[in-house]
């Protein structure tokens, strides 16, 4: 019954697209003969590519399921970038001032301190957007730039490296060969799944889409709508930490420039994975799943060398058209339904 | 379901129309496997920065000339980002390797970024080199470039010289963390030890673009309205011809790195008398043929290999205009 619902059709299209797309880049990428084995190796369909893109997708795809709670509610986070900087930043900064300790100690302490982070940038921007009645985008298109410039202050822009224990976790191979490295592709994989479960199949998740859906139908069914709001700005705060942790212990160092723009990329996943940005529609595996086939036409650019200038206007087309056709489709099918039913319509 | 296909189509369509309006990067097309030679993975800092655009001319220049003199074809792959980010700089380093490149030639955004993968990608039996930016912890066999605190220091002596060693000046940086930069702006304030006269304002930092920089240097100038020099670590605003008109080249001086096309008008109205020229396009020539020297020939490269700096003034302009023509620079007077 969960597994039906988590992988509603929706999901099965996206999955249907990735590897359609998977598809034509086996079949058009090319392939390479391996200078130590001699073997000739697609250039798509191979384990280190396939773990690649999943890694190169889970960063964001982390960020995109906080992300989509957000929009689920009706808001919009602008600041995951930020946040991001600013927890690997405080962690790699925090880190270094411990000192040489334990390996386990420090892996436990480095995430502490980015989820917290995360969860205290998270909790600030829920708290401004309510007691300040602003706009989600104005408060966290503010907490953008701040969050960064403190990042940027803390470190004096230094790139801070990250004690190697947490490297060694996040690029455990886990009896995969070598220089194969599955554990971002894995947090990936839970923190969608306990996303999905959050909106799907709990009281707060619902609550969560029934704001976003009618704020006012929830306040006189007297839901907390600004506990509600904050909770999710939190969820999104702590992925964004989580993220944090996860890239800035993969790639060894932190600095007040990382994730600058992914913002951008992460909301693009959510919408791609079907969530409105007026809210009450969206879902945690879709945005992984928008996050991966985001990944996957940047991947496709390059490994069919197309001209990469394009990247840019290709995905920004793709996310455009893609959202005016969905809005297009749903009026038709409104539309179809109240024709169907005997009444009018507004569009 | 229906935005999902969307997506994917017009993906599709507009990559195809990518690839079929794009001068490609310059290698095998898909489909195939490539004849036997040797596929160099080019990642510059940005792929919106000139100099490593002359970069991946000279690149593609001496890859052009290896194929031709060796009979073994020589292909670069450009996987500049569009903008400085050294995560994406280390998964461009991965992709590079899973899809067969020989060696990987990189500029590092920030070094401990890319470290991990570099060393990943000589585990996995490709060959790094960096160039204008290094990663000195990384496994990678050589670097080419200037000594960037040598670099810095140059700057400001020869600052001083232009301002008769007294006055106010501020150093312009790029990207916080470019170690080469950093390095740089070492340099200058080492330099500046030396000079009592002169005060250091601050260090600026900016988005590497060519308008961001020129915007800074105007707000900067506004708000210190004494400042009378400019130590610039990196060319970037005098890409644009704004300071041209905006600064007054009697009042102010500036001294910087880099020599390209559009800077040499500052030379000329004698608002930058000294231009301390990176040969930018060797970054791409001479890396190129080390690569081919290392993989191909295998033999021993220097693990630091020294690039000496240019410098360009009114005296020699005309000279260096022709050797940025004889590069294949276009907008040369």
């Amino acid at each position: 019954m969960l597994s039906r619902r988590l992988f509603a059709s929706s999901q099965l299209g996206l999955l249907l697209v990735i590897g359609l797309l998977g598809l034509v880049l086996t079949l058009f990428a090319g392939s390479h003969v391996d200078a130590r084995t001699g073997a000739t190796v697609n250039n798509f369909l191979n384990s280190y590519t396939l773990i690649q893109t999943a890694t190169d997708a889970s960063f964001f795809a982390v960020m995109a399921v906080g992300a989509t709670v957000v929009i689920v509610s009706g808001g919009i986070d602008l600041s995951v970038g930020s946040i991001y900087a600013l927890a690997g930043v405080t962690t790699a900064m925090i880190l270094r001032a411990m000192g040489p300790a334990d390996p386990a100690v420090t892996v436990i302490a480095g995430a502490a301190i980015a989820i917290v982070v995360g969860l205290v940038c998270g909790a600030l921007n829920g708290l401004m957007v309510v007691g300040l009645d602003v706009h989600p985008f104005i408060i966290t298109l503010g907490t953008m730039w701040i969050l960064r410039g403190i990042a940027f202050v803390a470190s004096r822009a230094e790139s801070i490296l990250l004690p190697a224990p947490l490297t060694s976790v996040a690029k455990a191979s886990l009896g995969l060969p070598s220089a194969l490295y599955p554990v971002p592709m894995l947090v990936m994989v839970l923190v969608t799944i306990v996303g999905a479960v959050y909106l799907t199949r709990t009281v707060m998740g619902r609550h969560v889409f029934a704001v976003g859906g009618n704020v006012e139908a929830s306040r006189f069914a007297g839901l907390r709508i600004s506990r509600i709001k904050i909770g999710v700005f939190i969820a999104s705060g702590l992925t964004a930490g989580l993220a944090a942790f996860m890239g800035a212990s993969f790639y060894g160092s932190a600095s007040c420039g990382d994730a600058t723009g992914y913002e951008l990329y992460v909301i693009a996943s959510a919408v791609v994975g079907g969530a409105s940005l007026s809210g009450g529609k969206g879902s945690a595996i879709n945005a992984m799943l928008g996050a991966l086939l985001i990944v996957l036409i940047r991947q496709s650019i390059r490994s069919l060398h197309f001209d990469q200038n394009y990247e840019w206007i290709i995905i920004g087309a793709a996310v455009i058209v893609a959202v005016v056709l969905d809005q297009s489709s749903a009026r038709f099918t409104r539309r179809r339904l109240a024709t169907s039913a005997g009444t009018p319509t507004s569009s | 379901m229906t935005r999902v296909w969307t997506v994917a189509a017009v993906a599709m369509l507009a990559a195809a129309g990518a690839c079929s309006g794009s001068g490609g990067s310059g290698s095998t097309s898909g489909g195939a496997t490539p004849a036997p030679g040797l596929k160099i993975a080019l990642i510059a800092k940005s792929s919106t920065n000139p100099v490593f655009l002359s970069a991946r001319t000279g690149a593609e220049a001496a890859a052009k000339e290896l194929t031709a003199k060796h009979n073994v074809p020589v292909t670069i792959e450009w996987l500049t980002p569009p903008n400085e980010d050294g995560q994406v700089q280390a998964q461009r380093i991965a992709q590079a390797v899973n899809e067969g490149a020989n060696a990987v030639l990189i500029s590092c955004s920030d070094a401990g970024k890319v470290t991990g993968a570099i060393n990943d990608a000589v585990a996995r039996g490709v060959q790094v080199m960096t160039f204008d930016s290094d990663a000195p912890e990384s496994k990678r066999f050589a670097f080419y470039g200037v000594d960037d605190v040598k670099t810095g220091q140059a700057v400001m002596d020869e600052l001083a010289k232009q301002m008769g060693e007294k006055g106010q000046i501020g150093i312009l940086a790029g990207n916080p963390n470019a170690p080469n930069l950093r390095k740089r702006v070492d340099g200058v304030k080492q330099a500046a030890t030396k000079y009592p006269g002169i005060k250091i304002i601050d260090t600026f930092y900016h988005a590497e673009t060519a308008q961001d920089a020129a915007a800074e240097v105007i707000r900067v100038q506004n708000a210190y309205p004494q400042l009378n020099g400019w130590a610039m670590i990196g060319g970037w605003p005098l890409f644009t011809q704004t300071l041209l008109t905006d600064l007054d080249p009697k009042k102010v001086k500036i001294v910087a790195v880099d020599g390209l096309p559009p800077e040499l008008a500052y030379v000329e109205k004698g608002l930058a008398p000294v231009l301390l020229a990176q040969p930018t396009y060797l970054w791409g020539y001479e890396s190129v043929k080390r690569i081919f020297d290392k993989v191909q020939l295998k033999q021993d490269v220097p693990q630091i290999i020294p690039m000496e700096l240019v410098r360009v003034t009114k005296d020699n302009l005309a000279d260096w205009k022709k050797q940025l023509k004889a590069w294949g620079f276009t907008g040369v007077d």
